[in-house]
């Protein structure tokens, strides 16, 4: 209740200190520190919410639905912190504190220079305002009380000592697909137990819990790193409005470009640690798999950085006295980042994607996809109406001569390039809305040739000068590059075997990319270092591309059963399954596998377990990580050699036998008469039948299984043989096939007769050079950071 | 300047067309009838819900997994997956299974299962305690 409050309130004082910020924008007088007072309480105010929703989680106050869904008990207080963003209310709420705080930041930034803050801070607030009225009651408030909204809890999860009192039974429930127990949690079994002097909270005992999936250590990690991402996109949408709103596009790009650099820096290491999280934990086999999820995150960090590239441009241009080129181009990429990671919410928040069949909402996700509908169109209708409405002043009349070799064209290109990228992943991802869905085979061949020219053109635009180069000038600084990228590409096609001529060129490009910007870096590297933020970020993504390369086209799959002790190869890799181990106070099992390459041996434990949240099996690959590759071993399925399985059907084709109990079964053929086609065509009751021959102990018997359709129920017959010891069900014939259920009468299961071996299963590959690909993120990463070093100072404009 | 606009514009129809194009080729639509899953030879998306009562199957020699679907109007059909058992595939309130139905079969390359994350949409019947 206390939090709904605090939520509430924060969101007054955000709609308050968006009014007074925008009077004062006016020219009211003394508005601005009622403005400044009224964001600050809305800060605190939030970040005392937030604190609130982390004590709720470490007391385990159950009697919160927040509370009760995402966490229990048995998590660890790194988890349980995390559980914060466990589920959609807590995520809305992390995007809300972060984005809260780093107002504060912006605040005290834009104070200083001029008169930005009035008009920043007005638009910032809009933001706030939008995603507290998010957490409020009416849409995904954490802190809802679990009866407001009738809920079924498992009745293990209830205090036992509570299960006796009489009123209880009419909350009793049972699922009978499950057969698993429940309590009917509402206002009414409320209000009996507050009478009975019982509070919630004492009467359920445990939580749900976090879904398996989310139990990882980059739990903890990714979710925060994202979501400062996405808070810090807002900034640059706040200054392009800001601009927009004064209609001066001069100094908007030096005070935005620090705050679009460091975003975009943060939004790209968050996207490639959910890419980590999923490579080493949900056995996806790689890091990017063009999710919706992933790609709705990508495709604003791609137009962010596209804008950083005509930013620079804008900037240089403007030493000729106007406020430069691109003006509408920067200003539609910094208010379209901001767009698309609203859009980004919309489709993987609302349902949208949730469901194949994009018209089945339930009544609460109604509410919060018209909601987001509205916050996007809103911030839309604003960004592009406030271009409109300048468009006239929108044009720089300076003349500007720069030739075909000039800087600017290449950066220009290169946010077209990056733009294309972005636009193919958009349709993409977008299909769902309309019932359509693309391959994932849409994205590689339109992004392949992307790929290509932004590798080129990032060597490029290093070696032509602003305005213009003469062509001498290039041909003589680039041989050197061009030939040492010619050698290195030429090797590592030979030496990896490529033959694709797609490949190759990529191969080239990223060579070439690396070669110019480590030249360029390594002779800078003495100078002023501030300036090799590009160059460095440069460096990450060619290596990005040649870690791509490696691991996605020549990685290798194969499926290897390992029977216990027993060693296979596997791309050189000698593999021996030695047993499992329990693991997690017995909750899960590693298996164990000794891994000999060359003289170094290794041992890796993939692991799989039931889990209790979803009743599933799940599965958590074992990496082993060499210098130049990783070995990727993911569990498919174990045997103990005792066959004892839920389900022992055999389908047999025609002809074919199976050994059980020292039989033979032989489905011989298949009966089906004229007469009974005739009677099921007519509707009537029929039977059509299966002839299977046994053989045991030198006896045959021919037995025939009857399918019996009777007034439209299917009936199976069985076979029952004391002597043989054998009972077959017919569980189901199909076009040619037969299936059948085989066991022996003493009650115990089936006996395939097989020797009695432990196998593990499991899918390897090998995945060369994929550290590249993290190495590549984190140096691009770095690269961004130190390009904030640099454009920071430049970002302190004298007051115009 | 008036080259500048033919220049661009004509890249940027050449990359729509090949977008459209390649939209086309790799586009996936959804389909939750299976009668007309079963006609046509297109790779769809089918959704329907796994039959319990006719267990799953999984063929260790040849690495299959299968199971029956049922669609909305309960046409059902048996689905072959070349690999394992997913994840989650036992509590799974609803399957999307991607591929092409032939010979008898639906041959899907992808299986999703959408899972309850909460009791309150499945259907709870009560009990004569």
């Amino acid at each position: 209740m206390i939090g709904t409050i605090v939520l509430l309130i924060a969101l007054a004082f955000s709609i308050i200190s968006m009014v007074m910020y925008y009077l004062s924008f006016k020219g009211y007088k003394n508005t601005l520190n009622y403005a400044r007072i009224s964001y600050h309480a809305m800060a605190m105010l939030v970040i005392t919410a937030s604190t609130l929703l982390w004590y709720l989680l470490l007391t385990h106050q159950y009697q919160y639905h927040y509370v009760f869904s995402y966490s229990n008990n048995s998590l660890s207080t790194g988890f349980l912190l995390s559980s914060f963003w466990g589920g959609q209310e807590g995520s809305f709420m992390l995007w809300l504190l972060l984005t809260a705080i780093l107002g504060i930041v912006l605040q005290s930034y834009t104070s200083k220079r001029g008169n930005l803050e009035q008009r920043v801070m007005t638009v910032y607030a809009l933001a706030t305002t939008f995603l507290l009225i998010m957490v409020s009651p009416w849409f995904k408030n954490p802190f809802e009380y679990i009866w407001t909204t009738p809920i079924f809890i498992d009745i293990k999860s209830i205090n036992s000592s509570f299960l006796g009192l009489p009123f209880i039974q009419q909350f009793l429930f049972t699922d009978q697909s499950s057969g698993s127990n429940l309590i009917q949690m509402n206002t009414e079994l409320h209000q009996l137990l507050s009478n009975a002097g019982i509070s919630v909270n004492q009467f359920i005992a445990d939580g749900r819990g976090l879904n398996p999936q989310l139990l990882n250590f980059w739990m903890q990690i990714h979710p925060p790193i994202l979501f400062t991402g996405f808070a810090m996109s807002t900034v640059p949408f706040a200054f392009a409005l800001a601009a927009l709103m004064k209609n001066d596009y001069r100094d908007w790009v030096r005070q935005s470009l620090p705050w679009l650099l460091a975003g975009m820096g943060i939004l790209g290491l968050g996207i490639m640690l959910g890419g980590y999280w999923a490579y080493e934990m949900l056995g996806w086999g790689g890091y990017w798999a063009w999710d919706p999820v992933e790609n709705s995150s990508f495709i604003p960090w791609l137009v962010g950085v596209a804008g950083i590239h005509t930013m620079l441009v804008q900037r240089k241009s403007q030493a000729k006295g106007g406020f430069g080129k691109f003006a509408r181009t920067n200003l539609l990429l910094c208010i379209f980042t901001y767009i698309l990671v609203l859009y980004s919410t919309f489709l993987t928040r609302s349902g949208v994607l949730g469901d194949a069949s994009v018209h089945s909402f339930v009544s609460p996700g109604m509410l919060i996809y018209f909601f987001l509908i509205l916050f996007i169109g809103t911030f839309l209708v604003i960004g592009v109406g406030a271009i409109v409405y300048r468009w006239k002043y929108l044009t720089d009349h300076t003349q500007y001569e720069e030739g075909l070799l000039s800087r600017e064209l290449a950066l220009f290109t290169g946010a077209v390039v990056l733009i294309a990228s972005a636009i193919i992943i958009l349709v993409g991802t977008s299909a769902p809305l309309f019932g359509q869905s693309v391959d994932t085979f849409f994205y590689n061949e339109m992004n392949l040739p992307i790929v290509i020219i932004i590798g080129l053109l990032n060597g490029l635009s290093l070696l032509v000068k602003w305005k213009d180069t003469k062509k001498e000038d290039l041909i003589r600084k680039i041989l050197p590059s061009l030939g040492a990228a010619l050698v290195i590409s030429l090797l590592i096609i030979l030496l990896g075997g490529i033959n694709e001529i797609m490949i190759m060129l990529l191969t080239f490009s990223a060579v070439f990319a690396l070669v110019v910007n480590s030249e360029i870096a390594f002779k800078i590297i003495r100078g002023n270092k501030k300036m090799l933020g590009a160059y460095i970020a440069h460096i990450g993504i060619a290596l990005f591309i040649l870690g791509v390369i490696g691991s996605a086209v020549y990685s290798n799959e194969t499926d290897v059963d390992l029977v216990k002790n027993e060693t296979k190869n596997a791309f050189g890799y000698e593999m021996t399954f030695i047993g499992w181990t329990p693991i997690d106070n017995n909750t899960k099992y590693a298996f164990n596998i000794n891994v000999k390459k060359g003289n170094s041996e290794y041992r890796v434990s993939p692991v799989m377990y039931i889990s209790d949240f979803n009743k599933s099996l799940m599965r958590i690959p074992a990496i082993l990580t060499l210098p130049t590759q990783d070995l990727y071993i993911s569990p498919l399925s174990y045997d103990d050699g005792n066959n004892n399985h839920d389900h022992n059907t055999v389908t047999l084709k025609k002809d074919s036998s199976i050994y059980f109990n020292d039989a033979k079964i032989t489905f011989v053929k298949f009966n089906m008469q004229a007469e009974a086609i005739a009677k099921m065509q007519a509707g009537e009751d029929f039977q059509t039948g299966a002839d299977l021959l046994i053989e045991k102990d030198g006896k045959k018997e021919k037995v025939e299984l009857l399918r019996k359709v009777i007034s439209g129920n299917v009936e199976f017959t069985s076979f029952i043989s004391e002597e043989m010891d054998l009972k077959i069900d017919l569980v189901n014939l199909s076009a040619g096939d037969v299936e059948i259920e085989l066991s022996n009468l003493n009650g115990m299961e089936n006996q395939l007769t097989q020797p009695q071996q432990e196998i593990l299963t499991v899918a390897a590959s090998i995945k060369p050079f994929i550290s590249f690909v993290w190495i590549g993120v984190i140096v691009m990463a770095l690269g961004f950071f130190i390009a904030v070093l640099r454009r920071l100072p430049e970002s302190i404009v004298k007051s115009s | 300047m008036k080259n500048k606009y033919i220049f661009g514009g004509s890249i940027i129809v050449i990359f729509l067309s090949i977008m459209i194009y390649l939209f086309t080729q790799s586009n996936i639509q959804y389909k939750d009838d299976f009668s007309q899953v079963m006609n046509t030879n297109k790779t769809v998306k089918a959704t329907g819900v796994w039959v319990k009562d006719k267990s799953y199957e999984i063929d260790k020699e040849n690495k299959t997994f299968s199971f029956y679907l049922m669609d909305d109007q309960g046409n059902e059909m048996k689905v072959i997956y070349n690999g394992t058992i997913p994840n989650n595939f036992e509590s799974a309130t609803s399957v999307v299974v991607t591929g092409k139905y032939a010979n008898g079969y639906f041959h899907a390359k992808d299986i999703l299962t959408k899972c309850p994350s909460k009791y309150e949409n499945q259907d709870v019947q009560t009990s004569t305690m």
